[in-house]
């Protein structure tokens, strides 16, 4: 069964979701690869135009700042990414 | 008096747990519940029985039962676990009513999204899951002659190919433009397409679902799609996978935005003395930090591993995770790690891109296969945030896993270009795609500055 998402899980969803074809959009764009159909309806129309161009104009610190922010397992101990030693031998 | 473990679920992490549990406290009682006839078999290789590469569904189980009962895992079959009381430290099972528990795991796994169309209940709509179900849709397959798979995720891209392999006349729909849209790039995944087009596979995409139809004996006879409507016997059903922790979160546990449920580096749960692993948590990424949820089998196995050996009273931490992945597609082998162009650009991630065709062997040894590596590298530091491959089989699983180790350690284009690598006629080409690939990264990155 599934579970109620709540505002975040709603958020992540969607945000997730659209995002992706906007990329799609662009790629296509770009390289001329399978293009996403046209939105239909005021939630793709929303998400497609005005959501996803507001993300896209955002610095990467603020955005990543933005989903840090949101509750999850990023939050709890991690152990940070591993550095580069010095020779084993 | 020994510490008692209640694992919930069967799957890849509940006994990876199990045995994590008794890697670390041999004399620990510990008590599997899963509501399968089986366990220990890999749910993974069913769409290879389908499609005749694997002879019989038996080859599936990695150990009998009794392999549990000498390890002193004590599994409960056909069994549900109806709530949970983290203050009383209790579970509450179906026919043995109130169980007391001093750790409890959580692994119950993950349910196929719901595909939210008219006609769901119908007859004939295949849920890829469970063996002793796969062993008797196996037969109903021999006599299906049209067949729809709904979404090309990884498992609907396993079972188009193998439908195809069995002659089915097969259509795949998908909303989005081209297949595995979700985490492949378009250009890995067009010979994949074209594969599948050469196998007679029909392919809807930019398709939504909207209905499944069925006859006048509650049996589905066609898919009613934005693009129309198509026949079919069969119907299998590939949305995404959504955890299955309806059960975790009614007992209070906190569940993170992807619906999976929060755990630390030691896949502790936000309730005292409950661990969590497989599908129902989420991880963060390596980079990014950002959660994810809906890994593979080799990550729910470790992280049972890890919550196993922490509730046995033991030491261990997971890590953030760089998500190296691939699967078979048509004639095909598709892989990669972190992140593709789709997702770098779905995120807003700025990358360099550095692409190489290479070979897999010597190009006069036989069975010489192409392989493409396209690798995303941070502008200015060029270190590597991604990768995505295609090819003739050889070698794509080994360089994904690299790949993201490479990732995980932050190395940069620059080092995979000046790369090492083994030269072999019968299993290696002079020219390592990779070291290309990043040659040509570097020569990019190069040009786009001057």
């Amino acid at each position: 069964m599934a579970t109620s998402p709540g505002f975040f899980g709603w958020l992540r969803s969607n945000s997730e979701h659209y995002l992706l074809i906007a990329a799609h959009q662009k790629l296509a764009k770009a390289q001329g690869t399978p293009a996403p159909r046209a939105p239909r309806g005021v939630k793709e129309i929303f998400w497609l135009k005005v959501f996803a161009p507001t993300y896209g104009v955002l610095p990467w610190p603020l955005r990543s700042r933005i989903m840090r922010a949101m509750p999850g397992s990023h939050r709890k101990t991690w152990a940070p990414p591993p550095r580069p030693q010095g020779p084993a031998v | 008096m020994p510490r008692k473990t209640v694992i919930i679920g069967g799957g890849a992490a509940g006994l990876g747990s199990a045995g994590g549990v008794k890697a670390a406290d041999p004399g620990a009682d510990v008590v599997v519940y899963t509501e399968n006839e089986d366990v220990a078999y890999s749910p993974c290789g069913i769409p290879y029985v389908h499609g005749g590469e694997i002879p019989d569904f038996e080859r599936l189980f990695l150990a009998g039962k009794q392999a549990y009962v000498d390890a002193g895992i004590d599994v409960h079959y056909e069994t549900t676990v109806t709530a949970i009381d983290t203050a009383a430290h209790t579970v509450t099972v179906s026919g043995e009513g109130v169980v007391r528990y001093d750790q409890l795991i959580i692994a119950t796994g993950w349910n196929y999204a719901d595909p939210g169309v008219p006609g769901g209940d119908l007859g004939g709509l295949y849920f890829v899951k469970n063996i002793r179900r796969a062993m008797e849709w196996d037969k109903v397959i021999s006599e299906t002659k049209s067949a729809v798979v709904v979404e090309a995720g990884p498992l609907g891209i396993e079972m188009v190919t193998a439908l195809a392999h069995r002659g089915v006349e097969t259509h795949l729909i998908d909303p989005n433009p081209y297949a595995l849209a979700m985490m492949a790039d378009p250009d890995i995944m067009a010979p994949v397409e074209d594969s599948w087009r050469e196998l007679g596979v029909h392919l809807h995409f930019n398709t939504t679902l909207e209905a499944f139809v069925g006859d006048d004996k509650g049996q589905v006879r066609a898919v009613r799609t934005s693009g129309g409507e198509i026949p079919a016997d069969l119907v299998v059903i590939s949305t995404h996978k959504t955890p299955n922790n309806a059960l975790a979160e009614a007992a209070g546990i906190k569940v993170g935005s992807t619906g999976g449920l929060i755990v630390d580096e030691r896949m502790k749960t936000s309730a005292p003395d409950v661990w969590a692993a497989g599908d129902a948590v989420e991880i963060p990424h390596g980079l990014t930090r950002t959660p994810l949820q809906g890994l593979t089998g080799s990550h729910a196995y470790a992280q049972g591993k890890t919550a196993g050996v922490n509730a046995g009273g033991g030491e261990r931490a997971y890590r953030a995770v760089y998500v190296p992945w691939g699967t078979p597609a048509g004639k095909w082998v598709i892989g990669g790690a972190s992140f593709g162009e789709a997702t770098a650009t779905a995120l807003g991630i700025p990358y360099v891109l550095g692409v190489a065709e290479g070979i897999s062997r010597a190009r006069y040894y036989p069975g010489v296969q192409k392989v493409k590596v396209k690798l995303l590298a941070e502008p200015g530091t060029l270190r590597l945030i991604g990768a995505q491959m295609v090819g003739g089989g050889e070698g794509i699983k080994e360089r994904a896993d690299f790949l993201a180790q490479a990732i995980r350690f932050g190395m940069t284009l620059h080092d995979l270009s000046t790369m090492e690598n083994v030269y072999s006629p019968a299993i290696g080409a002079l020219n390592e795609p990779i070291v290309v690939a990043a040659t040509n990264g570097v020569a990019e990155a190069a040009r786009k500055k001057g």
